[in-house]
């Protein structure tokens, strides 16, 4: 897994009740038990974390979000548009 | 007109208490026992150029400690501390009580837990990540964190109340409209248990801003009605009830620790600030005659007591309009002495102890009071607690905007 994958699934662990060790890019969102808070923040940590702006409405269906997979390619084409890189996602 | 139903009887099973001077009920009674203050230098954020430099606040608090067991502990652990504190003192109401959760009958069942200000430290970090620190967003949290009601839905969440669930709010006599209120929904058949009372937790470098604008705080100590009182001391914290009506309890051969036997409220109507002798007078009446009992029938008068020039001399010369000559016979505390002023959670707080002097037979006092003001001329139990035997307790609370609200407490039926 690259980069931006490892980072994306530190956060999705950080907000589980009870972190798992076998997610990888296939695994589904909602095979993660996240509570309907976490979302919220688990979206504002990747927008920090790569400094970009996920455009999510809890209003509407998350057909984007699917697996981690789906999430970290988002990601990845964000910061492709936004022009910054994962060298500079440290923050 | 037809006659009037005959209301329910309303009894208090469970109490819980998060305050300066003890984390639950039996540490708190400690506290009052010893007449221990729990105002100390104010803290655990920067104070910049504040001039008032004091307040009770609680510093020993941990989350995990109180509130880890939660079956939903990740929701509250995300919360406001103005829901910690609630959510700890239901839970210990609530244990006390007895009751199975989640409730067995769930719709007949309320959780009306009132908060003055809501979450003003979250507000405040909010508003400084996003003016001072140039964040691109608030926590995503911020919102729920902050609405005064969030207290109230994360203990109905906790122990599943799906009746009545909402916050009161009314500045200094919140927890008292939410007691009185929950007492009226049981007395008049609409729910059977209540988990009723109030949070607070506003004390941030804003909040000490703007009541050091209103000059109302003292810079030395809370000493409510003594000669040399010079304002109030901010506090915080949570008092909780769980009231019954009276046959549900029996039937379940529940613990009765008193009754709620009357509750009274009115408003000045006349200013914010500057308090009447007739609203909180019309209150204490109303409470009284709720209760069906005479002034004389009273034993132990929990004062609204803010040790502000205002409210303890008008407090005074209103419990004289009510109880005449027994005024001077009753005893009367003001538990804000040690307590501090929890704004919205007095009430709730300050019911406890009037229930916990039912119960055992002891008054608290009022500490730090010297030399009364003579102005205050009744009978406040300076320094020292005393045995009493009490049948009747009365809790004032008098807020700002002249919003009064009053509850009387009896010993359990016989």
């Amino acid at each position: 897994m690259d980069e931006v994958a490892t980072k994306i699934i530190d956060i999705l662990k950080k907000h589980m009740k009870e972190p798992r060790d076998d997610i990888d890019t296939s695994t589904e969102l909602t095979a993660l038990e996240i509570e309907s808070l976490d979302l919220a923040m688990i979206v504002f940590d990747i927008e920090d974390a790569f400094g970009v702006e996920i455009p999510y409405n809890a209003n509407e269906d998350a057909g984007d979000f699917k697996t981690v997979g789906s999430v970290v390619d988002k990601v990845k084409a964000l910061m492709a548009d936004s022009g910054s890189d994962a060298a500079s996602a440290s923050a | 007109m037809a006659e009037q139903t005959k209301k329910r009887r309303v009894v208090v099973t469970g109490m819980g208490a998060v305050t300066p001077i003890g984390l639950n009920v039996e540490d708190f009674w400690q506290g009052l026992r010893e007449a221990r203050s729990g105002v100390s230098e104010l803290g655990g954020f920067p104070l910049e150029d504040l001039k008032i430099l004091i307040a009770a606040q609680i510093k020993d608090f941990d989350p995990k400690e109180h509130l880890r067991h939660f079956k939903r502990d990740k929701i509250i652990m995300h919360a406001d501390r103005f829901s910690w504190f609630a959510a700890a003192a239901a839970d210990q109401a609530v244990k006390q009580a007895g009751l199975e959760v989640p409730f067995v009958d769930p719709y007949r069942t309320a959780c009306i837990v009132g908060s003055g200000a809501g979450g003003l430290v979250t507000f405040e970090k909010a508003y400084r990540d996003l003016f001072i620190e140039k964040k691109r967003a608030t926590h995503p949290l911020t919102l729920l964190r902050i609405i005064g009601s969030s207290a109230s839905a994360h203990v109905g969440i906790e122990f599943g109340v799906k009746g009545p669930t909402f916050a009161t709010c009314s500045a200094c006599a919140t927890a008292t409209h939410a007691i009185g209120t929950a007492r009226d929904y049981i007395a008049n058949g609409l729910v059977d248990v209540a988990i009723a009372g109030a949070s607070e937790s506003v004390i941030n470098y804003g909040t000490m801003k703007a009541w050091q604008a209103l000059h109302v705080l003292s810079p030395e100590g809370c000493f409510p009605f003594a000669k040399n009182r010079n304002g109030t001391v901010l506090g915080e914290g949570a008092g909780i009830l769980v009231l019954e009506e009276y046959e549900h309890a029996k039937a379940r051969g529940a613990n009765i620790l008193a009754e709620l036997c009357g509750f009274g409220m009115t408003s000045d109507a006349q200013d914010m600030v500057n308090p009447d002798i007739e609203g909180p007078r019309e209150a204490m009446k109303l409470a009284l005659n709720d209760a069906e009992i005479l002034p004389t029938d009273v034993q132990y008068l929990n004062a609204h007591g803010t040790a502000t020039a205002l409210n303890d001399k008008n407090e005074t010369n209103a419990i004289k309009a009510v109880y005449g000559d027994h005024a001077y016979k009753l005893a009367i505390s003001s538990t804000k002495s040690m307590h501090g002023h929890p704004l919205g959670a007095g009430g709730g707080i300050e019911a406890v102890a009037c229930i916990k002097a039912l119960e055992e037979g002891w008054v608290p006092p009022t500490a730090g009071l010297n030399e009364p003001d003579p102005e205050c001329d009744l009978d406040y139990v300076p320094n020292v607690g005393r045995d009493l035997k009490v049948d009747f307790a009365m809790s004032n609370s008098f807020a700002f905007g002249g919003l009064n609200a009053v509850l009387v407490f009896g010993q359990p039926p016989a």
